[in-house]
Parts: structure tokens; sequence; C-alpha cells
């Protein structure tokens, strides 16, 4: 069964986002991330504002699993919509 | 390279007696502590205020002030349901382990 997409909205100051990179890092998940705080301002509000529309939400993390979205750091919930084994 | 650890521990000292009257205080874990206050002096030396490391600043004020540190006043119901504000730096006065502590999303999200 194939891997939904995994995209990462963080910023590069939370420590929840870092978390949440080496969760899918450790569990061999391919996905793509951005920090939007390190992008310029134009860019950065874009992206924002697309993380807003797709999980209604301004803090991170913010994981897009195919068509669900996380919205926190939930290693438990993560490993359950991408069926990978994970120990607490 | 701008030595932080006089501003990190301004602020530490400041931001104890705050939260301490609202029921918090600083999380156990000291590493995350010393963490999140770097990016925190960091972040107020960038845009003047030290803003949430976990949230980002929109442009407008009136919603900017609210995800500055200590930000639990505006975040009241959703931070004691997690007993922890969002990014962790601050837990409810009987927590004693924190990593158990989970992010909940904010209501309506």
């Amino acid at each position: 069964m194939s891997q939904p997409r995994v995209f990462l909205y963080a910023l590069s100051t939370c420590p929840w986002c870092r978390k949440t990179k080496q969760f899918l890092t450790d569990t061999k998940v391919e996905f793509d991330f951005v920090d939007v705080d390190l992008l310029s301002d134009d860019e950065a509000d874009a992206i924002a504002d697309k993380a807003y529309e797709v999980s209604g939400a301004r803090v991170f993390p913010i994981v897009v699993v195919g068509d669900d979205v996380v919205v926190g750091y939930d290693p438990d919930k993560l490993a359950d919509l991408l069926k990978v084994g994970w120990g607490s | 390279m701008t030595d932080t650890r006089p501003r990190k521990q301004a602020l530490h000292h400041f931001w104890e007696r705050i939260v301490d009257q609202i029921g918090y205080k600083f999380t156990p874990d000291e590493e995350l502590v010393d963490f999140l206050l770097e990016q925190e002096v960091a972040l107020e030396e960038k845009f003047e205020a030290p803003y949430c490391p976990c949230q980002r600043r929109t442009g407008a004020w009136a919603q900017d002030m609210q995800i500055i540190c200590p930000c639990i006043p505006y975040h009241r119901e959703h931070y004691d349901k997690m007993r922890r504000c969002w990014c962790g730096l601050f837990v409810h006065k009987d927590v004693t382990d924190p990593d158990t502590l989970k992010q909940i999303p904010p209501d309506g999200v």
C-alpha cells in the first residue's frame, strides 16, 4: 500500500516541530517540510495562510498526511495514520 | 555572538513571578526551558518582543500580542486543558512529568 503524501509546516524555533521531524525520520517516512519563519515575509505569509487554510490553526507543527491534518506534536496519531510502529 | 545568558536569566526571573500568580511554573524539563528561552531572546531581538517559538506572528498587532510570552492569560482554557502552554515552557504547578502532557489542538481546529 503506497504511503500518503506527508507535508510538515514548521517553525525553526519550535522544539515540537523538531520532534516531529525526528519522528518522521526515525520511522522512515518520506516527507517534505517548510520552516515558515525562514522564508521571506511574502512567502511566509502565503505559506502560513495555506497552513491555516488546511488546518484552521496558527500554531505549529501542522502535519498533512494525505487528506488528514494533525495539529501539534502527536506521534501516536501520526503512527496510526501512517501505519508505522512507534514506541513512545 | 551575543551572550544571551543575562537576558535569559532576566526573563526567567521576571516570568517565574508572573506565572506563579496564575497557577503555572516553568517546566521541570530544564533542557527545554533553556532551548525555548534561547529562541525567545532571539525572537525578542528580531521582533522587539519575546514571541512564542511555536506560533507565528501575523502582523496584526491585536492577534500578535496574544502570543507574546507568557501568553497563558489569552489561552487560559486551552492551556488549562493541556496543563501546559502550547510551547511547553510553562506547566501547571502540580506537574512533575511534563513528557506525558500532549499538545491538544486549539478549539475549532
